[in-house]
């Protein structure tokens, strides 16, 4: 019985470690990308998993421009009118299960690969993009590392994480009166809030902040305690957040319960989307958050017209919610896919890769343009505040809704 | 100095919590040797419950510990009876599978009922804290999630030891056969315990999420802690859970502050090992309900 309790405890852990490690595999038909008149798209999403919630906004992306592309009449490629088909995959939040869908795409034929949510699986799906001769509209994976690859084949219409957090360092260095002098990083572990670390720590050391802590804790966590009882003997003026969620929600909470009173808090990521200040409730107010879109965004395109437009467009497919800007680049990657195989006039992936890598359009979502090793560095980032419950766009100021309050936390 | 003490004693609130959530976990597995993988899930389930009911009619997620407890009492003892009571003989793989299973289809049901948006149960107060001398601040939340962390094992270890159900179900737990000769019915002092434990679970879930988020992606963590808690405390002793999540909850807060902060868990596991290996029982666990055998 002993050596059966004790299998059991170790299979118990096997399973807990691994969780569901079976990937869904739906029906897909088949077909080429323009099979009666089609243009398909695979996309592999994490809509199970610690990644289900953003995984959701990102389909949701994906599937507005699929209905506004059709609703007016299809992608023009070579003469011909193709609507949209998006072929969705469930990755379950998990890199190597997104590789393998991606791969399965390849069997089927489907060279078009819209991104998934978050670096780790973009990552891993530009890797298998390459090795098969796909091509991969990347929506959500911001990572640096991904482009350091020397990979043709990816494009990400989102402003690197490099920008993450530079752009809130550079908000508050322009709008704070009197400026900060100390300032200190929590960050999550994975790759992307690394990189933001790093290039935030950068940024505040060239515009002469003093980085007083740099503090990692583990992906997901719910717990940051720790990293925030070393900072408070510090007293940062600014708390930076490299972040997602649940890290992000906590630090906010956490740092009331320690008494960390820093004059603002600033996270990437968690603050724009409406989880973050309902959580909160009044703790959120005044926090800062780096976004890839507002609906103030200036730009605009045929199918989706300005940023305006598209969040009417938005609201209208779904029940008044407000889109977020994990929706909006979503919905710029198919946009991005949808310009290229429109120029390329075919939907083979070697013309639309090439198409791709000249773009230069206007879009809802900004600029759309890529550098040599495909990052859009075109487009800038902008930084939102919570205001009364709401994010509300605050930099760059031209395209503000608010001005910046400072300090931001009301202790 | 303070800020060590700062984190022993959120370690210790920390510590409490995880106990909270593994005392139901720790509990089915000492009586009927059924290591709950859906435990994460109930207790998920009693954190959307209390949140609803705060949506709805406004309920303090603390009050809302007892609807919480009851109706999970009752989903606890239908699911024993109806499904884990079939396969409660079989080898420990099949409770195993049975329960990943139901923990599968809970998690995916709670994501179609309440999307995969990350939550938590507003309060005034939860987030406040008194302030101890030495700058040591003990937030009120946690403090009362603590606090009926401690009143629910008291209360559990009170139940079983001086009432007759109680006693029925530490009997059954340690001799089945016996148990049943002296006419106790196994099947629904089974029920019983595992209604309990879903309570437990249930009222662990509303106290969790009004001091943290969830969403039902946490399922697993849950699961992950109870277990690691019950381990570390032992089986077949009520205080075990809390003991080990106190355990496990003052070595991460201690981890955290002398080692880089991605390390907590490291730390945590090793103290596990560590204890294991010194302690195959647990810390407070009794040899025997590793050893017996059932008829």
């Amino acid at each position: 019985m002993r050596t059966r309790t004790l299998a059991g405890a170790v299979v118990a852990a096997l399973v807990l470690a691994g969780g569901s490690a079976c990937g869904s595999k739906g029906d897909a038909g088949g077909g080429s990308d323009t099979g009666n008149g089609k243009l398909i798209l695979g996309a592999s999403l994490s809509l199970t998993g610690s990644l289900a919630k953003e995984g959701a906004l990102t389909k949701e992306g994906y599937q507005l421009c699929q209905d506004v592309v059709n609703g007016k009449g299809g992608v023009p490629v070579g003469g011909k009118k193709l609507n949209l088909e998006i072929q969705y995959q469930d990755d379950t939040s998990k890199p190597d299960t997104a590789g393998q869908l991606v791969d399965q795409f390849n069997d089927k034929g489907i060279k078009l690969i819209l991104g998934p949510y978050g670096s780790a699986t973009t990552e891993a799906a530009a890797a298998v993009i390459e090795r098969n001769g796909q091509v991969m509209a990347d929506a959500a994976g911001a990572d640096d590392k991904i482009f350091q690859k020397g990979y043709r084949r990816t494009f990400a219409v989102l402003s690197p994480a490099n920008q993450y957090a530079a752009s809130m360092i550079q908000a508050i260095y322009d709008l704070a009166q009197p400026r900060p002098t100390t300032i200190a990083f929590v960050s999550a572990d994975d790759g992307f809030s690394k990189t933001v670390t790093k290039a935030g720590v950068k940024k505040a050391t060239d515009m002469g902040l003093t980085v007083v802590g740099e503090e990692y804790v583990p992906n997901g966590a719910t717990d940051v305690s720790s990293a925030l009882t070393k900072i408070k003997p510090k007293n940062p003026d600014v708390i930076i957040g490299s972040v997602h969620l649940a890290e992000g929600v906590a630090i906010v909470k956490q740092a009331k319960e320690l008494g960390v009173v820093p004059k603002i808090f600033a996270e990437t990521v968690a603050p724009p989307t409406p989880d973050f200040a309902q959580s909160l409730g009044a703790a959120a107010e005044g926090v800062l958050g780096s976004t890839q879109w507002t609906d103030k965004t200036a730009g605009s395109d045929k199918w989706f017209g300005s940023a305006k437009d598209y969040a009417a467009t938005f609201a209208k497919m779904f029940n008044g919610r407000e889109a977020e800007y994990h929706n909006a680049e979503a919905t710029a990657a198919c946009l991005a896919l949808a310009l290229a195989a429109e120029k390329a006039g075919s939907t083979d992936p070697n013309k639309v890769r090439d198409a791709l890598a000249a773009l230069d359009e206007q879009s809802f979502f900004g600029p759309l343009k890529f550098n040599d090793v495909g990052q859009n560095v075109t487009k800038k980032m902008g930084v939102i505040q919570i205001q009364g419950g709401k994010p509300v766009p605050v930099w760059p100021t031209d395209s503000a809704g608010a001005q910046m309050k400072y300090p931001g936390a009301a202790a | 100095m303070s800020q060590f003490l700062q984190a022993t004693v959120y370690g210790l609130l920390q510590g409490c919590i995880f106990g909270l959530v593994a005392v139901g976990f720790s509990l089915v597995w000492g009586v009927m040797n059924v290591v709950n993988l859906a435990h994460g899930a109930f207790v998920l389930m009693g954190a959307y419950m209390a949140f609803e009911l705060n949506q709805a009619v406004g309920l303090d997620p603390f009050l809302g510990v007892l609807p919480a407890a009851a109706a999970m009492f009752a989903i606890g003892y239908l699911i024993q009876r109806g499904l884990v009571n079939l396969v409660v003989n079989a080898p420990i793989f099949i409770t195993l599978l049975l329960t990943f299973g139901l923990e599968l289809l809970l998690v995916n049901g709670m994501l179609i009922v309440f999307t995969a948006d990350y939550r938590s149960i507003p309060t005034d107060y939860a987030a406040h804290s008194i302030t101890l001398p030495g700058e040591v601040h003990v937030p009120v939340g946690r403090l009362i999630a603590a606090a009926l962390a401690v009143a629910l094992t008291v209360g559990l270890s009170w139940f079983v030891r001086r009432t007759r159900t109680g006693m029925a179900i530490l009997a059954t737990g340690m001799d089945r056969g016996a148990a049943r000769l002296m006419g106790i019915s196994a099947r629904h002092v089974y029920a019983l315990t595992f209604g309990l434990a879903a309570a437990l679970a249930g009222a662990a879930g509303a106290a969790v999420g009004s001091v943290t988020t969830f969403s039902p992606a946490d399922a697993g963590r849950f699961t992950l802690f109870s277990f690691v808690a019950a381990v570390l405390g032992g089986l077949g002793n009520t205080y075990g859970a809390l003991l080990g999540g106190l355990v496990l909850g003052v070595f991460q807060a201690w981890g955290g502050q002398l080692l880089p902060g991605t390390l907590v868990n490291a730390v945590a596991f090793g103290a596990l090992v560590v204890i294991l290996a010194v302690r195959p029982q647990g810390l407070a666990g009794r040899a025997f309900y590793a050893s017996r055998v059932e008829v």
